[in-house]
């Protein structure tokens, strides 16, 4: 069984924001959430400038998942950790727990028109975030799923529109075991920078990463 | 005077939090120059050496994004792990413990001792002990309290103790009520809290008699003796200035700072306040449920004062003689 998983290249990611434009339109995300952001370390620096590209990981461990006090996280087959928006509350505790700040709430970010959050007595609306385009709880496809979260492309056969539309393909999306496999080559060929930002956060250590492999053959991912 | 009261706490709250943050963001800052130099030198030594950028990426510091919203330029943050272990871990664990263990021990106490009753006979003669203003404040701010505790305890052993009774949708029913209500009667509840130290504060002040009812507080617990009390004993005092004046304002600012995020402050101070929120509020029901037993069961006639705002002049003298002939001269 695959284990899907997100992986950011930053020796290729150039910041074009391919992804985040795709994922906006694919999904009709509403206005002022990104699922998917990029950010940009030591900008404008030369030579010391790195971008990548960050969504919800699907983390194995999920520490959303863990916290949520109606529990409406679920994890598929995959690893995709989705959850389910008639359920949750807009408490905010998935955001205060999430590593990587993928959780995004309509009244909290800039949503309304003069671009001011409204998320007054912690009235942030239904939480949001990345699918891993798998959808929701809904039957798959049908128009209530994607009202709430957007295309269900796993469902299709099809993988991520971010990963699938990054033009460096810095951003890849899949079986981590594929993933890992590519990005070794890639390693083997630059000759070093085996570091895969997050992996090891949302995944675990590398000896734990058991259903991927270690992306590197080498235990040596700090982030 | 209550809302110059409210608000300057809230200012304190705000600019020691905002202080911490400016201190923090000139940090970001010069570190993230000096880790952009230590990557050009780390390339030249060694290319493709990208230690000093995954050090960044793990600072927590704010990087260049082009999206909006909360720290959007933060890749990595560590805290919010660190934050549901406590959460799930020692404070629903802890917490949920002592909201077993209390009542059981008020139990076995009521069990064992019974209610301390009257000594003497009613002389059917009635003192007043608090004014209709007093009630009403009470009475506001025990609903609200009451409220606040049941909406939190299903928000925080909800999803334990209800989802497997009652399932999801059904639980996610309630808790979208029990948030909504809790964070909606908070604030209701700080400004009761507020105008009950206002009101009962001048009765409360600590006095020499008050560490002679302590010393003495088994004895006069169990009825069998009795030390002179002003119009408040040691022990109501200490749930006074111990409960609603300092785990009120616990509880009243850590929650302001989670009902209203609009503010845009940071996850680390929002989980901060949550788990002192947290800690706050349990060991606050925890000791109310003291307050509410002594109140009602645990003494015969305390709960008709509170309730009708008389009492008997037999009942005066024995729990607080020393009001008693103040009132009385
Ligand atoms: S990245 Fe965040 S939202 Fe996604 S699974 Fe991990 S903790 Fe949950
Ligand atoms: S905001 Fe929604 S999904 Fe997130 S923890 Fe709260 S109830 Fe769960």
């Amino acid at each position: 069984m695959a284990r899907m998983k997100f992986l950011c290249d930053a020796e290729r990611c150039i910041e074009c924001n391919g992804c985040v434009t795709a994922c906006k339109n694919e999904h009709e995300v509403p206005w002022g959430i990104n699922r998917r952001r990029v950010v940009t370390i030591n900008d404008g620096q030369v030579g010391a400038e790195k971008s990548m590209s960050v969504a919800c990981m699907h983390c194995s461990d999920a520490p959303c998942m863990a916290v949520c006090p109606v529990d409406c996280f679920y994890k598929t087959e995959d690893g995709v950790v989705l959850h389910d928006k008639d359920l949750c509350i807009g408490c905010g505790y998935c955001f205060y727990a999430c590593p990587f700040g993928a959780p995004q709430f309509p009244a909290s970010n800039a949503s309304a028109p003069d671009g001011r959050s409204t998320d007054w007595f912690g009235a942030r609306g239904k939480m949001d975030k990345c699918t891993f385009c798998a959808g929701g709880p809904e039957e798959n496809g049908s128009q209530e799923e994607f009202a709430k979260y957007g295309r269900n492309r796993l469902s299709e056969g099809k993988l991520p529109i971010c990963a699938e539309m990054c033009s460096t393909k810095a951003l890849l999306g899949g079986d981590g075991d594929v993933l890992a496999d590519i990005y070794r080559e890639r390693v083997t060929v630059r000759g070093k920078g085996s570091e895969v930002w997050g992996w090891g956060t949302a995944y675990g250590k590398p000896d734990k990463q058991s259903d991927a492999g270690s992306a590197t053959g080498k235990a040596e991912q700090s982030s | 005077m209550v809302r110059t009261l409210l608000v300057a706490i809230w200012l304190v709250v705000c600019s020691a939090l905002g202080g911490a943050a400016a201190i923090a963001v000139a940090d970001d800052a010069a570190v993230a120059t000096d880790s952009a130099q230590q990557q050009v030198n780390r390339q030249a030594q060694q290319p493709l050496n990208n230690a000093p950028v995954w050090r960044g990426v793990r600072s927590g510091a704010a990087h260049s994004t082009q999206a909006t919203g909360r720290e959007a330029g933060v890749l990595i943050q560590s805290a919010g792990e660190t934050w549901r272990q406590i959460r799930n871990g020692p404070i629903t664990l802890i917490g949920g413990l002592l909201l077993i263990l209390v009542p059981i021990a008020i139990a076995l106490f009521y069990g064992l001792k019974g209610p301390l009753k009257l000594h003497g006979q009613p002389t059917g003669k009635l003192v007043q002990r608090f004014s209709s203003w007093e009630r009403a404040i009470h009475w506001s701010t025990a609903i609200a309290f009451v409220v606040l505790a049941v909406t939190g305890v299903l928000l925080l052993f909800g999803k334990h103790i209800l989802i497997p009774v009652i399932g999801h949708a059904g639980f996610a029913w309630f808790a979208t009520i029990a948030k909504n209500v809790h964070n909606i009667v908070g604030p209701l509840f700080i400004f009761c809290v507020a105008c009950m130290f206002i009101v009962f504060v001048r009765d409360n002040i600590w006095h020499g008699i008050d560490w002679e009812w302590l010393k003495k507080a088994p004895q006069v617990l169990s009825g069998k003796a009795h030390v002179p009390s002003g119009k408040y004993n040691a022990a109501e005092k200490g749930w006074f200035w111990g409960g609603v004046a300092l785990l009120g304002l616990v509880v009243g600012a850590s929650g302001l700072i989670l009902n209203f995020p609009n503010f845009e402050q940071t996850r680390f101070t929002m989980q901060i306040a949550n788990i002192v929120h947290g800690v706050g509020a349990l060991l606050f029901v925890a000791a109310s449920l003291g307050h509410i037993y002594m109140g009602t069961i645990g003494t015969e006639g305390a709960y008709k004062a509170m309730r009708t705002g008389y009492v008997d002049e037999t009942w005066a003298k024995e729990h607080h003689e020393l009001w008693l002939n103040e009132v009385k001269s």
